[in-house]
């Protein structure tokens, strides 16, 4: 059994069902990515996998325990969240930000312990956030935060990287640099990622396995090859996509695309009605 | 490895800074507090001062000194460090930095328990006025439970934007009631609700003292632990959630204890505003965002404030006095409008 597995949730927000009846397994020290369209469901399961969101049927089982009766300290130790947008609070060096992800594993007024610390400088060197480490964070630009909240993540020290469109309001090139770090981690320590993202080039370049989802309910599931085809691409997203060749990766891509017949009428009955 | 150490004396060094502030700012309480003991009607030099304080004053000093100054200066500092620590409290758990006991509705439920009081019990020289700390009290734990319940949703949990505008509403309704049954009062019943409700100390004997002390011995020690807890509600809930905290459980606990700390000071200061709001920010200006210095730094600058502000107030305009709720409140607004410029949202 691999160590996340989702068996037959039912989640939403109050009335609102999301995702109905759904099962999907997460591959042990692969990286997983979950693409879709606007609304298609894709951060709810993300939220349901991080217990964020807790299910009203089914479960999510991690190490075959669901999610949900397990201590949620202990869950902490197993798997790291990086939402989409984190408050910063004032007044915290990058250091003491970063120290805050040995909180699952201190008691009482919480000094850090050898441990701690050796954990923590790890994550700023794996980050490379050395020269920066006495800076506030308020003081950081987006791509600088971003790697600041890896780096608490990855002091938290545990199997399983969820996070949440991690490369959302950066530019080109910062993107690209936390996708490599993401892979570089997942390479080098094995550790298991599951991540959103709205690129379907970023997301067919780094990762092993592809989730696509339409209206709560999986369409396709497995490596890029499989999921990032012509005919995918219009049952997920409704366009017609020229397909290519990454040439770093050798996962396809899509060099450009149209809306799909269907969808221009979509759009234009929107408009008359 | 020079650098290493370099870099990690130089942590050292900004921990020792923050702790030397908060050492600098007990060192004030103490100066005001030497200063505090001087003012007042009848002046007491330093040298007499001192006698008194060893066990060698006049009959008069002793009076003075230890049954009317003393007391109140404890007081003063006790309840400044209550308030201040209630609105760290409930700026962590909000993710709010202005957020102030005041919105829990616990100045506006001490005060209506406080107006109604003395509406059923006009002649309030007949009734022991032990009761009122204990009346406030109530009157702010049940204003506090009725706005969680209201900004209680199941499946959801609290928000802190629901309690702070569900705060804000029930807090002008209880408003409201209250001038109308403060018309209805007569004139010296009054004018006792006006000085209560304006923060005056009013309640500066040894009794108030031990009414209020148990409150503090528990919940300080309290809160210190929970620092870590706070740290990460500060980060958002989902990121809370990540690292193990036990947000709804965590938050349920952390308000109660604000509201047990605000209401046992606001029940023998009066409606005193501000403090809640000023301390935890000037004690993040000064110390940074962690709360393991925050907390400490914060209770310090709270006494201080108060113990000033008494102080002040005691003095301005002898033999008269001014509430001190009034003094923080002419430091506060300032204050507060200078924070609202500032904040960039």
């Amino acid at each position: 059994m691999p160590s996340l597995a989702i068996d037959q949730v039912k989640v939403g927000y109050s009335n609102l069902i999301i995702l109905d009846d759904l099962s999907v397994e997460i591959p042990e020290q692969k990286i997983t990515t979950i693409v879709g369209a606007n609304g298609c469901g894709k951060s709810t399961l993300l939220k349901a996998i991080a217990r964020i969101l807790k299910t009203q049927k089914g479960a999510v089982y991690l190490d075959g325990k669901a999610i949900q009766l397990l201590p949620t300290k202990e869950v902490a130790k197993k798997m790291a969240i990086l939402p989409q947008s984190s408050q910063v609070p004032t007044g915290l060096t990058v250091y003491e930000l970063i120290s805050y992800g040995r909180f699952p594993y201190q008691t009482g007024m919480g000094t850090l312990k050898v441990d701690d610390l050796k954990h923590i400088d790890w994550a700023i060197e794996a980050t490379g956030l050395n020269p920066l480490k006495d800076r506030p964070v308020e003081a950081l630009s987006g791509g600088q935060r971003q790697r600041v909240w890896i780096a608490m993540a990855l002091a938290q020290d545990t199997e399983i990287l969820i996070l949440d469109e991690p490369t959302t309001y950066l530019d080109l090139a910062h993107q690209l640099d936390i996708l490599l770090l993401l892979q570089k981690l997942n390479k080098e320590q094995k550790r298991t990622i599951i991540m959103v993202l709205h690129d379907l080039n970023h997301a067919s370049r780094v990762s092993h396995n592809l989730v696509a989802m339409r209206d709560g309910a999986i369409i396709e599931e497995g490596t890029p090859e499989q999921v990032m085809t012509q005919s995918n691409l219009k049952a997920i997203f409704d366009i017609e996509a020229t397909m290519s060749t990454c040439p770093f990766s050798n996962n396809p891509i899509y060099l450009s695309y149209t809306l799909s017949q269907s969808t221009k009428h979509m759009v234009q009955n929107k408009k008359s009605g | 490895m020079i650098d290493k150490q370099f870099i990690s004396s130089y942590q050292q060094n900004k921990k020792k800074r923050k702790v030397y502030t908060i050492l600098i700012i007990i060192l004030l309480i103490f100066i005001s507090f030497m200063i505090s003991m001087n003012t007042g009607y009848i002046r007491l030099s330093p040298l007499q001062l001192l006698e008194t304080l060893i066990g060698m004053g006049t009959e008069q000093q002793n009076l003075i000194l230890f049954e009317f100054r003393l007391p109140r200066i404890v007081i003063s500092v006790l309840v400044g460090m209550g308030l201040a620590l209630a609105g760290c409290v409930l700026q962590g758990v909000s993710g709010n930095p202005l957020a102030d006991p005041g919105i829990l509705g616990i100045n506006s439920g001490a005060g209506l328990a406080v107006v109604l009081f003395i509406s059923f019990f006009p002649s309030t020289s007949d009734v022991p006025v032990m009761f009122l700390p204990v009346l406030a009290f109530i009157g702010a734990g049940v204003t506090a439970i009725i706005i969680y319940a209201l900004s209680y949703k199941r499946g959801e949990g609290i928000s802190p934007t629901r309690l702070m505008l569900t705060g804000v509403a029930i807090a002008a309704g209880i408003s409201a009631a209250m001038i109308i049954l403060t018309l209805r009062l007569t004139p010296d019943n009054y004018q006792f609700v006006a000085v209560w409700l304006a923060g005056s100390i009013w309640g500066s004997n040894w009794m108030f003292v031990l009414s209020l002390l148990p409150w503090l011995l528990i919940l300080i020690p309290y809160i210190f632990i929970k620092a870590r807890v706070l740290n990460t509600l500060n980060l958002g809930e989902v990121t809370a959630t990540g690292l193990g905290v036990n947000i709804e459980k965590e938050r349920l606990f952390l308000l109660a204890a604000a509201v047990a700390l605000a209401g046992s000071s606001v029940s023998v200061s009066g409606g005193i505003g501000f403090i809640g709001l000023i301390a935890p920010h000037l004690a993040r200006q000064l110390v940074g965002g962690k709360h393991q210095f925050v907390i400490p730094a914060a209770a310090a600058l709270g006494a201080l404030l108060l113990l000033v502000a008494d102080t002040i107030g005691r003095w301005f305009i002898q033999p008269s006095e001014i509430p001190a709720g009034i003094v923080v409140a002419v430091i506060g607004a300032p204050y507060f409008l200078y924070l609202l410029a500032k904040s960039k949202a």
